[in-house]
């Protein structure tokens, strides 16, 4: 049993090369680390030890471990295929805490590689859930395990995107040892467009350590180190298994896909594919909030063609403001709608904006008709003047508000309705709307200094009170004439 | 029309209920009558393009200067007020694109986006409609009392 035990460890912790050299190092390693990692004492066992730590800590880290060993029972089982080792589940359940291993130095990690599949092991699922955890056990320094899982819901967006980058670029490893290595190529580097500060960095690490893989595990392990905070979270993440699941099966296909269409892929396609995928993991992700949703979308998204990834991000970010735009597009179109009459039955934006672009021309030709037929009605201004004033005010005297607004703005000289002149038509009328009038612009303009009863003289000099007013600033002083002295409070 | 009153500087108070009917209607008389004044009778046409372009000018007054057209119209005027008389721009369906024509026919759209276009052309024609409410009620009432 301890032989099988320290033999899982080889597989798991050290390549292939160093399986003998380290199985037993690594056992060492664990008792060794056991004590400095928790209260716990060291047990001769290496299992053993490492059980306690993980029932002492109470809080998140039962359910955690417990999600972890069915999936490293599947793979173990798998990788192994022996019986013998369903006896040793305690022990396999000890296996992906990797943290004695991290707790020791950095060249210790280094020394004792992290959990990488050799390409012996070309049978070995890429299971990301396994990984992750993995990766996250094997690369953590210096976090308790149970800091790990608390740390996982305080996590932001960022570091469960560089999560997911490292989970997707362990994928990314177990993929590339499984098919061909090109292809791992361009996935881990896709990631690079999810974040460019972070990505440049990480994907040249990420790109360097995948040309070669004996120095996989180092440059995991430092991918690993660098987010083992947002590896915490992102195990917490994507603890649900079947969520890794979907992300390896989708990457896989992503791939199988991408080994189809390797030719010149039009970014319409891409973008069909891309939202394909993307839907897909947006249903798959539903469990998650729409941040991970999205970090999961990319990610499935970018595992598909390097040079697609980076369109793939920038298509992410175009699709919605693409979807802002035309949302707001569409809102002013229907308001438009509203605006133009007969508008109401058309459908479609090309007829809607030839009826728009109609509705416009005519109503220009409308201006340019009435100001033809104007130049030849001058007679009577005045009166058409105050009758259409007359109009005017009924129209809005029910709605006071134009009235109000008007007064607000002070621009409107005063307005002297003269009774004399319109005695000879509709007086009455006018009378009334004179009353109205002084009615209204006492009301609203009570501070108005100046101000005096409309003069009944203004009839005629209507026209020049008119022109002079042009002239006039609002702080122009009150001019000696009387005619102007009254709507001077009011100058514009 | 150079003697519009510039004063109006500030932007619409009420952006969104448009330029006030009154407001309008006062300035565009007040310019109409200026117009009558000056012109001398003979040259109908001449006054006739002026008081096209008094129409627009107090339309533009009355927008404000939040909008983006009602500055291209103002811009304009200014401008072409010393050169020669604002000729109003008429081709507009010859351009195959119809978001080409419509930047044709509302003053200002050539430096719009699309959206800002559409909501530009909303308030253009809001103000063009009350315009020619304004032209049309005073030309009835004239007619009314005269030939």
């Amino acid at each position: 049993m301890e032989m099988n035990e320290d033999r899982k460890f080889g597989l798991e912790k050290s390549h292939g090369d160093h399986l003998s050299d380290h199985s037993s190092g690594v056992s060492a390693d664990w008792q060794f680390n056991t004590p400095a990692m928790s209260a716990a004492p060291p047990h001769p066992s290496t299992a053993a030890s490492l059980v306690p730590p993980l029932t002492s800590s109470p809080l998140l880290s039962a359910p955690v471990p417990e999600a972890f060993v069915p999936g490293l029972w599947n793979y173990h089982t798998m990788s192994v295929g022996g019986s013998n080792i369903q006896n040793t589940t305690s022990a396999i359940g000890s296996i992906p805490i990797g943290r004695p291993v991290a707790m020791s130095s950095k060249g210790m990690l280094l020394s004792t590689p992290p959990v990488i599949f050799p390409p012996s092991l070309p049978h070995f699922p890429a299971d990301s859930g396994f990984i992750e955890r993995a990766a996250r056990f094997s690369c953590l320094s210096g976090s308790s395990f149970m800091e790990m899982n608390l740390l996982r819901p305080s996590q932001s967006v960022a570091p469960a995107r560089k999560a997911s980058k490292v989970v997707m670029e362990t994928q990314v490893q177990n993929t590339e040892l499984s098919m061909t290595g090109d292809k791992a190529v361009s996935l881990p580097a896709a990631y690079g467009s999810i974040d460019q500060s972070r990505m440049d960095t990480q994907r040249d690490r990420r790109s360097s350590h995948i040309s070669n893989s004996e120095s996989q595990e180092t440059n995991f392990c430092e991918g690993g180190q660098e987010g083992n905070v947002d590896s915490s979270d992102v195990a917490g993440n994507s603890s649900p298994s079947d969520l890794g699941a979907n992300k390896k099966k989708r990457t896989i296909r992503d791939m199988e896909k991408d080994q189809v269409q390797r030719g010149p892929q039009s970014s319409s396609e891409a973008t069909k594919d891309d939202t394909e995928t993307k839907h897909k993991v947006e249903q798959n992700s539903s469990k998650h909030g729409g941040k991970n949703g999205k970090d999961n979308s990319e990610a499935a998204k970018e595992g598909y063609v390097h040079v697609r990834a980076r369109r793939g991000q920038a298509t992410n970010s175009h699709s919605l403001a693409e979807r802002v735009r035309r949302e707001k597009i569409s809102e002013r179109m229907k308001y438009l709608q509203e605006l133009v009459p007969g508008c109401s039955k058309v459908t479609g934006k090309a007829v809607m904006l030839d009826e728009i672009i109609n509705y416009v021309q005519s109503l220009q030709r409308q201006v340019e008709f009435l100001s033809m037929k104007l130049s030849a009605v001058n007679p009577q201004l005045d009166f058409s003047v105050e009758r259409l004033l007359a109009k005017n005010l009924r129209h809005s005297h029910g709605s006071p508000l134009s009235i109000a607004g008007f007064s607000q703005e002070m621009s409107y000289p005063q307005v002297y309705p003269s009774q004399q002149g319109l005695g000879h038509a509709g007086g009455s009328t006018m009378v009334n709307l004179s009353d109205t009038y002084r009615r209204t612009m006492n009301t609203q303009l009570p501070t108005m200094s100046g101000y005096k009863e409309p003069s009944m003289q203004m009839h005629n000099p209507w026209n020049e009170e008119i022109i002079m007013q042009m002239d006039y600033d609002a702080n122009h002083p009150p001019n000696a004439q009387e005619i102007n002295r009254k709507p001077d409070g009011f100058a514009i | 029309m150079d003697s519009e009153n510039s004063a109006c500087g500030n932007p619409n108070p009420n952006p969104t209920l448009g330029p006030s009917k009154l407001m309008l209607a006062f300035r565009f008389l007040r310019a109409l009558s200026l117009v009558h004044r000056t012109t001398p009778a003979s040259s109908r046409t001449c006054r006739g393009r002026r008081i096209e372009r008094a129409a627009y000018a107090s339309m533009a007054y009355s927008a404000g200067t939040g909008r983006g057209w009602s500055r291209a119209v103002l811009r304009r005027l200014h401008h072409r007020a010393r050169r020669r008389a604002v000729a109003p721009r008429r081709l507009s369906t010859t351009a195959g694109n119809r978001a080409e024509a419509l930047r044709q026919l509302v003053p200002g759209g050539a430096g719009m986006d699309y959206c800002t276009l559409l909501e530009e052309t909303a308030d253009y024609i809001k103000c063009l409609s009350m315009q020619v409410e304004l032209m049309q009620g005073i030309v009835d009432s004239s007619s009314s009392y005269g030939p």
